[in-house]
């Protein structure tokens, strides 16, 4: 049998102490689409790491082309064909498509960059595998899944022929995944091997040959795709039967927040989004739709304050929030939990405590005449941290002195230890083990539960249709497509939606919209 | 009054522009080099007065281009020693760059006091070199044409080094990689450049264009050293690379904009004694406020012109 | 409480520890230029280390000089806590003295007012000169390095040509005001000594400053904003009008410091380039103290004491005074890496390579 890579028994234990590859073995063939498949911190994207040189293995070989490798860093993967897409794109936002795809290795005429033959060859590559994209664009105006082919084309550039992508259909719509897998099975055909990180089954069992499952940083087993089945990886994956269940709402309670003919502007005069009007009531998850950057996120910063209105109204019950500060609207009722806990839900250097009390100063329990009362701040810590239990070793360690789960469990304890009248959301389980997913979707219904208007925004679709009442779909800043959740809806009917293949008239949309 | 307009229409002024905006061009394109990779450098400034130093107590003992190069080389260094501190031990690169300044500060007059057998304040002295004029006596009577006679050997080198800094950062690979690494590090160094090395050249590419305006100050605008005389320059220049947008060619503008400036103080003690000299130099200081504030409001304009609220 | 305090304790300790290594480190490498350079270096560097402490004149100057450090390097603190880089202390010193003259040597001068009062008005000038350079940064978006530095050459000019011009007696081509009257200067807490009231006020600032930060809503959101200035944001806090805050009530502190050197017994008047380039010192002192206020007055101390012992080395051997330059960039350089693990076995190294520095001491 032919074996393009060879992982026997890798283990890599991190300076912490954790141990995310414990003999972990790996077979790919040549010309195969080998899906690695676990759940969140199962050790995927180490071992990946490892096959790309940016993890060194405390233990165990690894064989390419049934050479033995060590790399020292990446380069030397490149040098000996393994190319890696990250599910964070590494493009610089400023530089053309050609420019991205050859910095490092760019075609030279003397000591010149020669322009004409960076162009030409990634035209060239381009149209060979069929990952349509204009080289002399701008990166930053792309959509993602441009963006993606340009991180594809960056490796075959450097003439990958074991192409590892990890997490790729994460960033998609389902429209767009179709595109990636003709792509994958064009570069199969030419005789490149993929190796697809992921965690959505139907997908993987769609596109691989072949499925290496993995739980706990070990090897569960291999399985051939055709032979297996949706609930046989889960259990292997798991290791037991694990259902994310959540309850639809039972309230109908009375109109909270009211969005009218909203349209928001970038710094740069781009209209972000336009004439959106929709409305949340209380008790109930309305979840926003969309590929990343059609005006969800920009909604939301509206709504909390942070991004100036330039037209239109946002109004919590009666009064109209879009003069008011963010404390303002903190002081209503208004709790948030932003999309990236590091740059904007957290200050790693302060103390819990002091996180945990952030938005709260103006409260006469933790300051009067301006003045701290440590002790108060101290005690409501104590409390939260108790209720939420947050592992950290007191009120007064570091922020970031803790785990990603337990940093986004303080972000989740200062917005929801008091009840909110409206709740907003953007990715709250990226990045976070099945665990804490489980407590914070917990948190958010019974947030919901108790009466709290919630906006929901996730790139995650299956998140949005576990959590969501009702469901409105973004393109282009535009609400396009508005539906109430049920069993019937899925992925595939909103995902036509936000490519703008599809849109509704405003008299299908009035009833989901309410 | 037209005084003042005659002196500043003048060949002479226009020379004396060029003579103060040497220095600056060099430490702007110092502080561009190393702004686009990602490294504020504020050291321009000490970078400078080590390097004017250093050419000077070299040239007293060498041909003047050892000196220069002597200073270059100074400047280069200091720009490895931030390298290391900042890239290597992980220090915050302004206050690497602060604690060059106070090295420069006290440094230099230690350095010129062991040199001198006992001299703080003035390099006086020490036979030190200047570097060379080129004249050009047959344009010399030629209207516009005699604008080019009379400039320091590095004004011209300046000119040059300013089109081969545009060449370097849009025509060459290496150019590519320095934006990449300044603008998106992870991109780059997922391509497999080196990150930190590239940030080393930038540093010490930086320093070493601060330490040819450090020789420029030091032998040729004055011949000697005297304890500060950059007397803020390498701030300024700082300054300038904001300005001009973070191009070298706006960049070289503001530099020139900023000499100017220094060139009237120099001019305007003659034309008007009853102002007191002290004034006369806050000129260049409150230009540079001036103009960083004129920058961002118009920065701020742009984009209210385009229609956003606020 | 326990473990709060034990992990103070442990936090103080292992930084504590950190900028003492590099003050040994830097101590080291000053000794070794010292024999380098010196036809002396044995008194050159026992003039160095003990000077200071020599006589009661001797103390007082180092205890004015530990005042005077004390205060520029909460100002500097106050405004690294929000991670402003804003450097205008020197300036704020400036036009602070300036103020404070202008009190002495006004008809109140000769009331008992002529102390509070200059103070006021130098700390009301500090505060204003330390708000330009932070509102021209919230409302434009200018670069507060750039342009606080500018800020402090144009106040240097203009106080040295009011100085020159205006202060000094006319025709007498002095470069300083006349004295002010006794009632304008502070009083000597130790008679003949420049002990003065100038070490009182700098700790009192050091409380206050302290206070501020730790005690106070305003302190917690300048801390808020300096760690993430997104999140201050997001959780309702006005980032920057904290910043131009930070930036002001630092300016008070450059203000006072101003006053405290032309009330103090030192000068007891205004000259041209009175501050001697002390008030960036400042920088250092911050940086060593990790910007803890309390820590900073012990930093002062230490620092002072070198900064005095290069004075008088100076003075009396053939090393010049600007020696101390090269062990002061070493100590921020050497505080503002991480060098736990690396230099520890530099140190290593460098205590086997002691006798080689020996021999060398033997040789010349």
């Amino acid at each position: 049998m032919q074996r393009v890579i060879e992982a026997r028994g890798i283990t890599r234990i991190y300076p912490g102490g954790t141990v995310a590859n414990d003999g972990v073995s790996l077979v790919v063939r040549p010309g195969e689409v080998h899906a690695v498949v676990g759940e969140n911190g199962a050790g995927k994207s180490t071992l990946m790491k490892i096959l790309f040189g940016i993890e060194k293995p405390d233990a165990g070989d690894l064989l390419i082309d049934g050479r033995e490798a060590r790399f020292e860093g990446p380069r030397d993967a490149i040098d000996r064909g393994v190319g890696m897409v990250f599910q964070h794109f590494s493009l610089v936002p400023s530089f053309t498509v050609y420019e991205n795809v050859v910095l490092g290795s760019e075609p030279r005429a003397g000591a010149r960059f020669d322009r004409a033959a960076a162009i030409e060859r990634v035209r060239h590559l381009s149209e060979t595998f069929r990952l349509k994209v204009d080289p002399e664009a701008q990166t930053r105006t792309l959509p993602v899944g441009q963006q993606q082919r340009v991180e594809i084309l960056k490796a075959l550039y450097r003439d990958a022929k074991i192409l590892i992508l990890d997490e790729p259909t994460a960033v998609l719509a389902p429209q767009e995944v179709d595109e990636l897998f003709t792509a994958i099975r064009t570069l199969t055909a030419e005789g490149r091997t993929v190796i697809f990180i992921a965690h959505k089954l139907p997908e993987v069992l769609e596109i691989s040959d072949r499925i290496t499952v993995m739980r706990a940083g070990k090897t569960v087993g291999e399985v051939v795709a055709a032979e297996t089945s949706e609930p046989q990886l889960a259990a292997m994956m798991v290791g037991r039967e694990v259902a994310l269940r959540v309850d639809r709402s039972t309230h109908d309670g009375p109109r909270a927040v009211t969005v009218e003919n909203l349209t928001l502007k970038a710094d740069t005069g781009v209209t972000l989004a336009e004439n959106l009007s929709l409305n949340v009531h209380e008790g109930e998850i309305v979840g926003l739709v969309g590929v990343e950057g059609n005006g969800q996120a920009e909604l939301l910063e509206a709504v909390a304050g942070l991004r100036a209105v330039s037209s239109g109204d946002i109004r919590l019950k009666d009064t109209s929030l879009t003069a008011l500060s963010v404390l303002e609207r903190r002081h209503l009722g208004l709790s948030s939990i932003p999309e990236d806990r590091l740059a904007e839900g957290l200050a790693v250097e302060s103390t819990t405590a002091e996180n945990l009390v952030a938005t709260r100063l103006d409260d006469p329990r933790f300051a009067k005449r301006g003045l701290l009362n440590l002790r108060a701040i101290r005690a409501h810590a104590t409390a939260l941290i108790d209720r939420f239990s947050i592992r950290v070793g007191g009120p007064e360690f570091k922020v970031g002195t803790l785990s990603g789960g337990n940093m986004q469990k303080v972000v989740v304890a200062r917005e929801l230890s008091e009840q909110p009248v409206v709740l907003l959301v953007n990715q709250p389980t990226r990045g976070v083990d099945l665990g804490a997913t489980q407590f914070i979707w917990k948190s958010i219904t019974d947030a919901r539960d108790k009466g709290a208007a919630v906006l929901l925004s996730s790139a995650d679709l299956s998140e949005l249709l576990a959590l969501s009442d009702r469901l409105v779909v973004f393109y282009h800043g535009r609400i396009v497509a508005a539906f109430r959740n049920s069993e019937a809806l899925t992925a595939e009917t909103l995902g036509s939606y936000m490519l703008g293949a599809d849109r509704m008239d405003d008299g299908q949309m009035e009833a989901a919209l309410r | 009054m037209i005084e003042l307009l005659t002196a500043v229409f003048s060949v002479t002024f226009f020379v004396t522009v060029i003579r103060a905006s040497t220095p600056l061009v060099f430490a702007t394109m110092g502080g561009l080099i190393s702004d686009l990779s990602g490294a504020l450098n504020v050291a321009l400034e000490g970078m400078m007065l080590i390097a004017a130093l250093t050419s000077v107590i070299v040239s007293a003992y060498a041909p003047w281009w050892v000196g220069v190069l002597a200073g270059v080389s100074a400047g280069a260094m200091l720009g490895a020693v931030m390298a290391l501190f900042h890239l290597r031990l992980k220090a915050d690169i302004i206050l690497v760059g602060f604690g060059v300044n106070i090295l420069a500060t006290g440094g230099t007059v230690f350095a010129l006091s062991l040199a001198t057998g006992g001299d703080k304040g003035t390099s006086i002295n020490l036979p030190s070199k200047a570097i060379p004029r080129v004249n050009l006596p047959f344009l010399e009577d030629v209207p516009v044409l005699n604008l080019l006679h009379g400039h320091s050997l590095l004004s011209w080198f300046a000119v040059l080094t300013v089109v081969a800094i545009w060449y370097f950062l849009y025509r060459t690979p290496w150019g590519l990689w320095l934006r990449g690494v300044g603008e998106y590090p992870a991109a780059p160094e997922a391509a497999g450049v080196n990150v930190r090395q590239v940030r080393t050249w930038a540093l010490v590419a930086s320093g070493a264009l601060s330490g040819l305006g450090g020789a420029q100050l030091a032998m040729f605008n004055y011949v000697g050293f005297t304890r500060d005389m950059t007397a803020g320059r390498g701030f300024i220049a700082l300054g300038a690379v904001l300005l001009g947008a973070r191009h070298p060619i706006g960049a070289l503008f503001a530099a020139l904009l900023f000499g100017v400036f220094e060139a009237l103080s120099i001019v305007m003690p003659n034309l008007f004694s009853w102002i007191p000299g002290e004034l006369i130099q806050t000129i260049p200081f409150v230009v540079t406020v001036l103009a960083l504030i004129l920058l961002s409001i118009r920065a701020q304009r742009a984009l209210k012109a385009r229609g956003v609220a606020n | 409480m326990n473990d709060k305090t034990a992990l103070r304790l442990s936090t103080a300790l292992r930084e504590g520890s950190r900028a003492l290594l590099a003050l040994v480190i830097a101590l080291l490498v000053a000794f070794l230029l010292v024999l380098l350079t010196s036809d002396e270096p044995m008194r050159a560097f026992q003039t160095f280390l003990t000077a200071p402490l020599g006589s009661a004149r001797t103390r007082g100057l180092w205890i004015d000089d530990v005042a005077k450090l004390t205060l520029t390097g909460l100002a500097f603190s106050l405004v690294f806590q929000a991670r402003q880089f804003s450097l205008g202390v020197q300036g704020q010193v400036y036009v602070g003295g300036l103020f404070a003259a202008l009190v002495a040597l006004s008809p109140i001068g000769q009331t008992w007012l002529a102390i509070p009062l200059g103070m006021l008005a130098a700390m009301l000038t500090g505060a204003a000169y330390g708000f330009l350079p932070g509102y021209a940064k919230a409302r434009f978006g200018a670069s507060e390095i750039v342009s606080s530095l500018m800020f402090n050459y144009i106040a240097i000019r203009v106080v040295n040509w009011v100085t020159r011009a205006h202060l000094a007696p006319e025709g007498s081509g002095q470069l300083s005001s006349p004295d002010f009257p006794d009632t304008a200067v502070f009083p000597a807490l130790i008679p003949g000594t420049r002990f003065d009231l100038g070490i009182l006020f700098a700790l009192i600032a050091t409380g206050v400053v302290w206070f501020l930060l730790y005690r106070t809503v305003w302190g917690l959101k300048l801390r808020l904003v300096g760690d993430n200035a997104r999140f201050a944001e997001y959780a309702g806090i006005k980032s920057k009008a904290v910043m131009v805050s930070a930036m002001t009530v630092s300016g008070a502190i450059g203000g006072l410091l101003g006053a405290v050197y032309v009330q103090g017994r030192a000068f007891g008047r205004i000259d041209i380039d009175f501050d001697a380039n002390l008030a960036f010192e400042g920088i250092l002192v911050a940086i060593v103290a990790k910007n803890r206020p309390l820590a900073v007055p012990f930093v002062a101390i230490a620092y002072g004491y070198m900064r005095q012992g290069a004075q008088f080395m100076g003075l009396r051997t053939d090393v010049p005074t600007e020696m101390l330059a090269v062990a002061q960039a070493l100590i921020i350089l050497l505080v503002a890496s991480q060098f736990n693990v690396p230099f520890a076995k530099t140190i290593a190294r460098l205590r086997g390579r002691r006798p080689g520095g020996k021999s060398r001491e033997a040789r010349t």
